[in-house]
Formats: structure tokens, sequence, C-alpha cells
């Protein structure tokens, strides 16, 4: 059931140039939050800047009562959370949204992260890593340069093979990390294979198409300026591909994780 | 410490709190059921309907604004036999009042609406919502012209038998007169504000941020307009009224009251904090003690009679 809580910050950690790391004291959701699902967070108790923002759960402990979220300063709103010091608290919504689909055991899972969208990825690789199942898990992490892989040691750890990306080629491999992902797609493999994504929308796009050409499942988590985060003021929503139903779906609880295939990428207006 | 009475008449409907939620904000009902004690509510207010599916605006359709945000929905919903179908059952387990908003591109469809709403069961009011400013066709442009408001409201009135309330747009340049038209056309309660046509642009990328180009502004930045309509719209007509316009806490509800609204609406606060609905209920109940006050409804428009004329 989602909840409405305060939530003290316990630590907070600056891990690249634009991006901090804040671990809140959030037991309730720590205790039911699934990879893929996210908070929405109320910046300040004051009227400016007035909507929360979505944040995906980064990690999620459940015995310690804390929860982990990776912040990117973009705007008003995520300077102040990406400021915040040990003791302040904040209220949060959640969980909310829908968690990633777990892959059959034996599965070749492959995930794909753009910058800050590593986050809910982290959530899932931790998941699988610790699943009960036997999983062969890639992680592709791209970003513009090597400074901007935020917590990329935290997604490395959780996987059998990682490479890293970077638009300048200061670290890894030169180029997007789509193209990576195209290449380890052209590789065939005889087992199901299940790619997750989270990233800038052009990066999920082309995921989106990769996944449409090959034998693959795909999953990718979106993200959208939020209004009320619960499916109620319609204003997150992405245009569907889907035979039926709305023309357009709700990140905030049609989503934000939803098979690659029930995305229009070609009707995207960003 | 006797309790304070919150309960207020609204053109027949006997409401036990003054305090509604705005159309469009709280969907239908059960998206909040988690966050919100809907029964608590005097009334709730649905999303639009209107007669066929409509699928809304491209995205974005949102964005923040300082101390608000516009939005550009474009009334998505899934037409009036879904509505009574699949949202109305639920609506009604909350066992308060239900206020259907309804739309339509003509006159005609607002009529064949209320007719198939009249025809349903639990809805206790319908409220007319002739001012959206995101679609072009119906919407807005009937709510800012006195001939055209009017020509909605009578067409409405004989086929639905309840209260009949008429949602007032501020992009006009004299609320009072659209407000008396919509009266004199048979109007049981009007609310009032809708939201206020904005736009923003980005500056980056040199263009307008919603898709639809415009939107409506709504939250605490457009409350002082909303109430300054409130206090016109009182003074004009003597039906009771509904104020709405960035009420975050029972203070800003009051300011209405005061000015005239029998009863308020939380609309974007509840996207911001879902204990809206709870705090504003406990300020005027702290209200009305500090101040003696018995009955909310002794409240309603107590600033006119002090307030200095301009």
């Amino acid at each position: 059931m989602t909840t409405s809580r305060r939530a003290t910050v316990v630590a907070r950690e600056q891990v690249t140039p634009l991006h901090s790391r804040l671990r809140l004291r959030a037991p309730e959701i720590a205790q039911q939050a699934q990879p893929g699902q996210f908070v929405h967070l109320r910046v300040t108790q004051a009227w400016d800047p007035l909507l929360r923002r979505p944040f995906s759960v980064m990690l999620a402990d459940p015995r310690g009562g804390v929860i982990d979220l990776l912040v990117q300063v973009v705007g008003r709103g995520s300077e102040i959370l990406a400021a915040a010091a040990p003791g302040q608290s904040f209220d949060l919504l959640g969980p909310l949204g829908t968690p990633f689909p777990l892959p059959p055991a034996g599965s070749q899972v492959i995930l794909v992260a753009g910058g800050v969208g590593v986050a809910p990825l982290i959530f899932l690789a931790d998941a699988l890593a610790n699943a009960p199942q036997e999983y062969e898990i890639t992680g592709l992490f791209g970003a513009r340069t090597a400074s901007l892989l935020c917590c990329w040691l935290e997604l490395a750890s959780r996987c059998q093979e990682f490479l890293a990306v970077t638009e300048d080629g200061s670290i890894g491999e030169q180029g997007l990390v789509s193209e990576a992902l195209a290449r380890r797609l052209s590789a065939p493999f005889p087992g199901r294979r299940v790619v997750y994504a989270c990233g800038p929308e052009a990066m999920l796009a082309a995921v989106g198409r990769l996944a449409a050409q090959q034998p693959v499942e795909a999953y990718v988590s979106m993200e959208r300026w939020m209004g009320c985060g619960v499916g109620a003021c319609l204003g997150c929503v992405v245009p569907s591909a889907l035979p039926e139903g709305e023309r357009y779906l709700r990140v905030c609880t049609d989503g934000p994780v939803f098979p690659a295939s029930a995305i229009d990428w070609e009707a995207r207006s960003a | 410490m006797a309790s304070v009475d919150l309960s207020v008449q609204l053109a027949g409907l006997r409401l036990q709190s003054p305090i509604l939620v705005a159309s469009g904000t709280f969907g239908y009902g059960t998206e909040y059921a988690d966050l919100v004690d809907v029964s608590s509510l005097g009334a709730l207010v649905t999303k639009a309907v209107t007669l066929e599916p409509r699928e809304g605006n491209p995205p974005p359709r949102i964005c923040e604004t300082p101390a608000g945000m516009l939005n550009a929905i474009g009334l998505q919903n899934p037409g009036v036999e879904a509505f009574i179908a699949e949202k109305l059952p639920a609506l009604r387990e909350f066992g308060v009042p239900v206020i259907v908003n309804i739309a339509g591109a003509d006159t005609e469809e607002y009529l064949r609406v209320a007719e198939r709403l009249g025809s349903a069961e639990g809805v206790a009011a319908l409220e007319l919502n002739v001012s959206c400013p995101n679609v072009k066709a119906g919407g807005m442009h009937c709510g800012v012209r006195e001939d055209l408001l009017a020509e909605v409201v009578s067409a409405v009135r004989p086929v639905w038998p309840r209260p009949l309330i008429t949602k007032l747009s501020p992009n006009v340049t004299d609320i009072a007169a659209l407000a008396r038209a919509a009266v004199e056309a048979g109007s049981d309660a009007l609310s009032l504000i809708n939201t206020l046509l904005g736009m923003a642009i980005d500056v980056e990328r040199r263009r307008p941020v919603l898709a639809n180009v415009t939107g409506g502004l709504s939250g605490p930045a457009i409350r002082p307009v909303a109430v300054r309509m409130i206090w016109e719209v009182a003074r004009a007509v003597s039906v009771p009224l509904i104020g709405m316009g960035g009420i975050m806490t029972g203070r800003d509800a009051l300011e209405f009251i005061l000015a005239g609204a029998t009863a308020i609406a939380v609309g974007t606060a509840n996207f911001v904090n879902p204990d809206t609905v709870a705090e504003v209920r406990k300020g005027l109940e702290d209200y009305c003690r500090r101040h003696g006050i018995m009955r909310i409804a002794d409240l309603v428009g107590a600033a006119q009679q002090s307030g200095r004329q301009t």
C-alpha cells in the first residue's frame, strides 16, 4: 500500500559533479519497494518549487529500513535535494508504479543504463544477484564522459560482465550505449534474452527499435514530469503502441516500467 | 468543547463538510483511496466526462511554474458510457455525494451527456465544465461569452432535475456578468475559478514547453485572483458558490469562505500533499473554536459585511 511519510536523510554522498546519492530512513518503503518502483518526493514544505519529484529507488535495505536515491541536478528541486544534509527530512510517497518483471531462471539479462537512469537497474541487478535462480547478467552503462558514470561500481559489482560506454571515449568504448547493445544482440544466443533499460528517451527509443527487430524481450523505465504520481492527473503520459486501450499511458501507474513494445516510439514529441 | 458543525447546504444538497476536491485533480476517486479519507469529503467532483471517449493532448502536458503548474491534459476520459459502467459503481461506494463534471464540444453534447447521467444511479449533481482552456472545440469558448454560456445552461436545465453547477472561467473581463448569465439560465450554484490561461517557453530549445502551447495555470500562484473573483461573484448573484484556486491550507480556505463561498475545493494541492483535505478540515475546525464559531456556514461571506467597498 502506498503511504506518505517523512523520511530522514541519513547519508549523502557526492558521486559525480552532477550526482548525489542520498540514503533515507524509510522503513515501510524499504520493506515494500521492488526494482523499478519509484518514490514521489516533496523537496520543500513551502509552495515553491511546488510539485513532487519522482525518483526510482536505487537500492532498498529492508532490514536496515533505508533506501538509496540517485539525484542528478537538473533544476531547483533537484538542487535542494542534492544538497540535503543528514538529519533533514522529506515527504515521501511510495512505493509507486510498476516493477520490472523478473526474468525466467537461466535467462541472459542485459541491463542498459544511460546516465542517472542507472538507478533502478542497480536495484534490479541487486535483486537478480541475490535471487535463488541463476542469471547471466551483463551491464552496459553509457554517459557523456567518464566522470558522469554515476555509481558505476554499484552496477558493475552485480554483473558478470560490464561495459562502460562514453560519448567522448574518456573511458571504455567510445559511442552510444545503444550501439553497444546492438552489437550484443547481433551475437546469437540460444537461450532466453531479456533487456532492461533506463536512461534518456532517445536511448530508450533506440532500445525499443532494436528490441522490435530481435527475438528479445525488452522493458524500459520511462521518465516524465509528474503531477500526482497516483494516476489521477493524467499529466505524465506517453503514447501507447498497444492495439487496445487508451492512446496515452500514465508513467506513474501504468509504468514507469513498460514492455518496450507498448510504447509508440515514432510518436515521441520530445 | 462542543464540536464545530462543518455541514453546509449547497443547492439542496446537504454536505457533511464544505471541503470538496476540484475536478481533474482527484481522478475518479479510487486513485487516492489509499492516501485520502474520501468519505470525509463534502462531495467528490470527478474528472470531466464527455459523450465520446477522448484521448487527450499529446505530451508534455504539464509543467511547473512559480508556486503553480500549467496543465493541458485535454479532457482525456473514457466517455460517459464507460464512466457509468466502470467508474461510477466505485464512486458510489465512498458514501459521499458524487458531482460529475461534464464537458462537450457543443450544446447538443452537453445535453446528451446530462441526459445519459440523469438515468444513472448515484449522481448527486452536475458541474458544467464550460471553462476548460485546453480543448479547441467547446470548453472555454462557451464559458467566456454570456450568450453561449446561457445557451448551454438552459439546454441542460430541463433534462437534469438535480442540482446544476456551472464552473466559471477566470479568463474573462467581467466574471460577475458571466455569473449572472449562468444563474439566469438556471444554474443552482457556481464553482470558480477554473485555471487561468498561461504558457511557458523552454528558452534553451526556443519553443513552448507544452505540446498544446498554452495550458491552465493552477496552484497557490492564482489564489488572490480566485479570491477576488469569489468576492465579485458573491456580490452579483445569490446562489451558493464553490470556491477554488490554490487552496493549500485551512487559512486559504477561509479566505474563500469569508469572501462568500459556501464550499471550497482542494485541487492542485492534492498532488503536492495528499493530506491537504485533512489539514484543511482541521484548520477550519481550529479557526472556528478559536473564534467561538459553532457553524462554519455562519462564516460564509462574513468579510463582505465589513469589507470596504472598492
